[in-house]
């Protein structure tokens, strides 16, 4: 298995503000790689340098596409996603409200319509060329709201769904733009443990038919120990661990960063719990 | 359903009468004491029985606007306004009211009640109409607050005057060129105000506007200044012109005698023609992807650009088609009056046309239609008032807004629907 994403030395400056410390990590095509770490240890950061909404103070970040290397840091926001195929949803759930579902997975395909219609012009003049390719367009989407559980939701407004169904309907709508690397803000942010479990096979779906490289931020223990090829974490901006879930899970700094210098020193309840509970059935 | 419950009617009129009471007190100072110019001076000459009038008035509306507040509910599961049967029917509505609309509009010059008055509003409405769809673009669809539109309007006419003026081209050759230019220059705005969005995009396009109007005010060698451009050629019928002549004219052609109404038909088809063009247009890019790419730019602009969606192309064809309906109107409206001045593009104008949008609803062509009649034409009606006019149009602004408050028709229709197993 190759190397997708290659990053080296990322340092990323908010004025004073160090958010990320020379970090240097890789992640791999069919694997699912997450990044945890406590509340502001630079997760999403690292994100916004990935897709290129941030342009990173130093630092190389490589996509491997075959022969080709796309150097993300020199890259614009679009392009990121348009030419090195990179895919994101965000922790605050970004989708076109005021739209309906199948439309939110067809601006997804923009591109490849765009193109389809020439420009517009086929399209405005209504050639088959270009009502072939949107047939095929919808039918990409309907197939990921089939894996999504939204089919019965095809016509309703992106805002009118519950939040669950926005969460997933956010990837769907980044998998509709055919990534050859999907990065996942807190996917399970805000879902109950059955919506987490459904989550988990959809992501292990995506790994294992699509064959594409996965990239996780999650703070929900149950589904990162899970599902995680390869863990990441991060803490006050700089990688403090690597490995396996099981190297990770009986790292003493992982310990130490989520639970503090001294056990009975304010425990955050909810990892604590989690972390113990993963490591005494795990 | 107006079954009024007894207890709820102490309340309603203690209301009524405090309204009647406020009114009162105002209605004393400002209506009921004027001041006149008498030979000895300023004098009041109180009208007591105006006062009397209007507190009446509105403790009557007062109480009728209560008991239709306080009207026995339905069950409350029933009277939201969002039930599908409801949508239902409106769509049913909707789908009659169109064809017949574009019919109404097809065959009014041959109704008996149009006169050159009525076509002359006709005429204005129509031009309003284009300008809210075209407006409706940049604002409805791709949600850039547009406070300069006029500009585009004012290089489309003054795009054919000075052309037609200069070169001496027809009205048929500048009317895309006019088109083009005003395209060129919705580009030209639209390169500084990339990165701008919601209230910051609006002030740069409100000065954009102005600064459009005062070039065409001071650049007088060029323009005429405040002198305006006048004696434009009026439009010919395929080469056939509109006048009072044996030759080669509109009348004589056909055998008709000679009338000027068959001018002012002729323009009312051209705005026709052109707004249902436009619409025509708007509705076909609302279901390509660059459509679709505007709508997910007013919801969301950064999910945008995580799709790989580039922004600057879509804004700026945004505003550029946008401008291009504009400089077409604008063309139009410089071959109908004959004669332009930089008077004709004030930010009022431009004002006047983003309340159409607003106030139909963003987004909502058959809302344009709606308010521009309401506001054009209720305009007109109001003419009787004098100097009254423009408070009522304000107070049908407002009126509108209190009561529809995303405007006459806020529904969107998805551009495509697929069917789903089970539910519709």
């Amino acid at each position: 298995m190759s190397n997708l994403l290659t990053v080296n030395h990322l340092t990323m400056r908010f004025g004073g503000l160090t958010a990320i410390d020379d970090v240097s990590f890789s992640a791999r095509n069919k694997e699912i790689t997450a990044i945890i770490g406590p509340n502001g240890a630079g997760k999403t950061t690292v994100f916004n340098c990935l897709t290129g909404f941030y342009k990173p103070n130093v630092g190389e970040l490589l996509l491997h596409d075959g022969s080709l290397t796309h150097r993300l840091e020199r890259l614009e926001d679009f392009v990121v996603a348009q030419k090195a195929r990179v895919a994101r949803t965000f922790q605050n759930i970004r989708l076109f409200p005021a739209m309906s579902v199948l439309e939110n997975l067809l601006v997804a395909q923009h591109n490849k319509l765009m193109l389809a219609s020439g420009w517009t012009i086929k399209g405005l003049i209504g050639l088959h060329s270009y009502i072939n390719q949107e047939t095929q367009a919808i039918g990409l989407a309907k197939y990921w709201l089939d894996k999504t559980n939204l089919m019965n939701r095809a016509n309703d407004n992106a805002s009118d769904l519950p939040y669950g169904d926005q969460r997933r309907l956010e990837i769907a709508r980044a998998m509709c733009t055919d990534p050859r690397m999907l990065c996942l803000d807190e996917p399970a942010a805000g879902m109950n443990p059955k919506e987490s479990a459904e989550l988990n096979s959809l992501l292990q779906f995506i790994r294992d038919e699509h064959k594409i490289g996965v990239l996780l931020i999650e703070h929900d223990m149950s589904v990162v120990m899970e599902i995680s090829d390869h863990i990441i974490v991060l803490d006050y901006g700089r990688k403090i661990a690597e490995g396996s879930p099981e190297q990770v899970r009986n790292d003493p700094a992982v310990i130490k960063a989520y639970l503090g210098e001294d056990e009975d020193e304010e425990l955050p309840p909810k990892v604590a719990a989690d972390l113990q509970g993963e490591t005494s059935h795990g | 359903m107006s079954v009024l419950k007894s207890e709820n009617l102490p309340p309603i009129i203690k209301d009524s009468f405090i309204t009647g009471l406020i009114t009162l007190i105002l209605a004393i100072p400002i209506v009921g004491l004027p001041t006149i110019n008498a030979t000895e001076g300023l004098q009041i000459e109180p009208r007591w029985s105006v006062v009397i009038w209007m507190v009446l008035a509105v403790f009557l509306g007062r109480l009728v606007l209560n008991f239709w507040w306080h009207r026995e509910q339905p069950s409350s599961s029933s009277t939201s306004p969002l039930n599908t049967p409801f949508l239902q029917s409106l769509q049913q509505l909707l789908k009659f009211i169109i064809p017949i609309g574009v019919l109404f509009a097809l065959i009014l010059p041959t109704m008996p009640f149009a006169s050159r008055y009525v076509m002359d509003v006709a005429i204005l409405v129509i031009t309003y109409i284009m300008l809210g769809w075209g407006l409706n673009i940049v604002v409805g669809l791709a949600g850039l607050l547009d406070l300069g539109y006029v500009a585009f309007y004012a290089i489309g006419a003054y795009s054919y005057a000075l052309l037609a003026n200069y070169f001496d081209w027809s009205f048929w050759i500048c009317l895309p060129l006019a088109g083009v230019f005003a395209a060129i220059s919705g580009i030209l705005l639209g390169f500084p105000v990339l990165r701008l969005r919601g209230d910051y995009l609006a002030i740069v396009t409100l000065g954009f506007g102005e600064i459009i109007r005062v070039i065409l005010l001071n650049w007088y060698e060029f323009t005429g200044g405040p002198d305006g451009i006048s004696g434009i050629p009026r439009p010919s019928f395929f080469g056939l012109e509109f006048k009072r002549s044996s030759e080669g004219t509109f009348s004589s052609f056909f055998g008709l005698d000679y009338s000027s109404m068959h001018r002012i038909i002729f323009l009312y088809y051209l705005i026709l023609a052109l707004a249902l063009l436009t619409n025509f247009v708007t509705l076909r890019l609302r279901k390509l992807p660059v459509g679709r790419a505007w709508e997910a730019l007013r919801e969301d602009e950064i999910a945008c650009r995580s799709l790989g969606i580039n922004p600057t192309n879509t804004k700026l064809t945004a505003f550029a088609i946008g401008a291009t309906f504009g400089g077409l109107a604008g063309s139009f409206f410089a071959t109908r009056q004959g004669f332009i001045s930089p008077e004709s593009f004030t930010f009022i104008e431009s004002a006047v046309i983003l309340a159409i949008v607003v106030l139909g609803g963003m987004g909502s062509q058959i809302g344009v239609v709606l308010a521009s009649v309401v506001l054009i034409g209720g305009t007109e009606l109001f003419r009787e008032l004098e100097e009254y006019r423009m408070l009522a149009f304000g107070a049908l602004m407002v009126g509108i807004m209190v009561w529809k408050p995303r405007g006459l028709l806020a529904h969107r229709e998805p551009t495509i629907r697929i069917e789903t197993e089970g539910s519709s």
